[in-house]
């Protein structure tokens, strides 16, 4: 079997999370303050419109068919969008600060930015909710009716954009005005977050090249986009990786946090994961193609080929990850996997939410490459199959990852401890539960041609009986993880509220001694074992998909939709 | 600190050639590909200089 040699060695001092952020400037917690509230708000939003969607998609509700369209474009909206940008730019502002142990540089720039997020977070609210539904995309063709709305759900993006590379601005002149270490260099995580933030700006620039055009038709200043698809595909390509790359940067963070170990395999190969994720993001697009008619023959192999490296540098993260934790849980005694796992700080939210984010991305992932598959991706991208495996990475493994980094920071910020931190302890274990059911659903429905965009799938009797269960999971899956998720955003939002005594010390959840001490080397085969178990499942669940459409009468395929 | 700028250059040049890869293959008929992967390779290599000039700064 294979495993992984690992030295835990630490060249400074691991952080706690007190540590980590009690250098925040006043001024800083507030803007930190405002933009974790803001993306909160977003997430509690989002879940509403989420619920109310998957009553509807269950049967449990039959609203009006605009008003169904109108929901699911309000729900990819202001999840997709505005929680997932608005946390990151949290996170990325946060994590810089701390890196610099200071006062943030170009605050200004970012409080500019937070006033564009809130600013295109009304307008495209708003132009949701008012206009037709033109679904999360901000679909121009669904819109020739009425220029207004287009107008306002792409401007509304376009604030949104401007307002992240703005704030990334503010965190790589932060990142870049940190005390170097020994070697002169940045440290990994400081590293991490200045090609983070240049993503995040190279992704501001994806989403003018896809909104800017329909802006300007919408407007009367151009002609009407009819690359409007193509331009969204890239874009959607970047918005892919963003919020992974900053999901395994946060993983890294709270590692140390957590545990107080440095990550096993040291600061110079950490630097070429975190780099890996920019390189490997050109070169795997091409597989948002694969829906598009005239693509040549060539580029679908291509694309194919390319698309089996899309996860490379989320696995190598993951492997660092988990070998720096089993190393901390074998440092802490002798015993088998179930020991060293109860080592590990599950009484902290935080642990419990990066424990279920860990495993959905492992679920998530083995589906995802059935979805990539070119044979397979016209018959299941139109399907709740989608749905079905996203949800394992957009609620599972990015939402409870930024809820662990704020259940850290939050009481850093506030000055208050964390709201009921038995409770939240629990929260994300219920969150995985109805993931299960609400994928399990998902996927059995798309296999079985339930289409996703559809809000109503009666089809007047027609629509075959197998679909009736498969949807009634997803509603009860999908109303399961919601209640869960809302109470742990309840407890961020709760305990971001100032206490009356200031900024006084919070009480902290259980976080394991920090061990600065060189360790012996050890064996950490559990990521190794894992990856291994992952890229069985993978195949697994391929060949299980392609058996499964073989032997159904399927004669539709997909239209293009993302 | 020059393994982060060597990191920043190889992201840099891999975005410019899979630019001028949608630039110039015929069939590959996309320019939003070639804006993005563009001006994200100019992102990148700004980010190097950046740190470049910080470590001559240092030095």
């Amino acid at each position: 079997m294979s495993t992984t040699s690992t030295t835990m060695t630490s060249p400074r001092a691991p952080q706690t999370p007190l540590s980590r952020f009690a250098t925040l400037q006043t001024a800083d917690r507030l803007l930190c303050g405002v933009l974790i509230a803001l993306s909160l708000f977003a997430l509690a939003l989002g879940i509403a419109y989420g619920v109310a969607m998957a009553l509807v998609r269950s049967g449990l509700l039959a609203p009006a068919p605009d008003t169904g369209y109108r929901v699911l474009t309000l729900h990819g909206t202001t999840a997709f969008f505005y929680w997932l940008y608005t946390a990151q730019a949290a996170t990325v502002l946060l994590l810089a600060a701390a890196e610099k142990k200071g006062a943030l540089a170009l605050r200004g720039l970012a409080w500019a930015g937070t006033a564009l997020i809130a600013a295109g977070f009304v307008l495209s609210e708003l132009a949701a909710i008012a206009g037709p539904p033109l679904l999360y995309e901000a679909n121009p063709e669904l819109g020739t009716d009425d220029p207004r709305t287009v107008a306002g759900m792409t401007g509304g993006y376009l604030l949104l954009a401007a307002g992240f590379a703005l704030i990334a601005l503010s965190s790589i002149a932060t990142v870049l005005a940190t005390r170097r270490q020994a070697d002169g260099g940045l440290s990994a995580l400081g590293f991490g977050l200045l090609a983070w933030a240049g993503f995040l700006i190279v992704s501001a620039v994806a989403a003018v090249n896809a909104f800017l055009p329909g802006l300007l038709w919408a407007s009367g200043f151009g002609a009407f986009p009819h690359a409007a698809t193509t331009d969204w595909h890239i874009l959607f390509h970047n918005l892919h990786y963003l919020p992974l790359m900053a999901t395994v940067l946060v993983w890294y963070a709270l590692a140390q946090d957590l545990t107080g170990i440095s990550p096993a395999t040291g600061t110079a190969f950490s630097k070429i994961v975190f780099a890996s994720y920019l390189v490997f993001v050109p070169p795997t697009s091409l597989y948002h193609m694969f829906l598009e008619p005239g693509l040549p023959e060539s580029v679908r192999v291509a694309g194919s080929l390319l698309s089996l490296f899309v996860s490379v540098p989320t696995l190598i993260a993951f492997l660092i990850v988990v070998a720096s934790l089993e190393i901390h849980t074998r440092a802490g005694g002798e015993g088998g996997m179930r020991a060293r796992l109860r080592r590990l700080p599950w009484d902290n939210p935080a642990m419990a939410n990066m424990g279920v984010a860990i495993l959905t991305m492992l679920i998530g992932l083995a589906f995802a490459f059935v979805l990539i598959q070119e044979k397979l991706a016209p018959l299941l991208s139109d399907t709740m199959f989608v749905p079905g495996y996203f949800h394992f990475f957009a609620v599972g493994t990015v939402t409870q990852s930024f809820i662990a980094m704020l259940a850290m920071a939050v009481p850093a910020v506030s000055g208050r401890p964390l709201w009921r931190p038995r409770l939240l302890c629990v929260m994300p274990w219920i969150v995985l539960a109805g993931l299960l059911l609400f994928g399990a659903g998902g996927l059995g429905a798309g296999l079985m041609g339930v289409p996703r965009r559809v809000v109503d799938i009666g089809y007047g009797g027609e629509a075959p009986a197998i679909w009736r269960p498969f949807m009634a999971m997803v509603g009860i899956g999908g109303v399961l993880f919601a209640s869960a998720l809302a109470v742990s955003v309840f407890g961020v939002l709760r305990s971001l509220v100032p206490g009356r005594r200031g900024l006084a010390a919070a009480a902290e959840p259980h976080v394991a001694a920090a061990r600065s001490a060189a360790a012996p080397a050890a064996a950490a085969w559990t990521g190794p074992l894992a990856v291994v178990l992952l890229v069985a499942a993978m195949y697994g669940a391929t060949i299980g998909a392609f058996e499964l459409m073989q032997s159904l009468p399927v004669t539709a395929a997909g239209g293009g939709a993302h | 600190m020059k393994l982060e700028i060597v990191l920043m250059l190889a992201v840099a040049a891999i975005w410019l050639a899979l630019a001028l890869v949608y630039a110039l293959v015929p069939g590959l008929d996309m320019p939003g590909y070639i804006r993005v992967w563009g001006i994200g390779a100019l992102v990148f290599l700004a980010l190097a200089a950046v740190l470049y000039r910080a470590r001559r700064n240092q030095t």
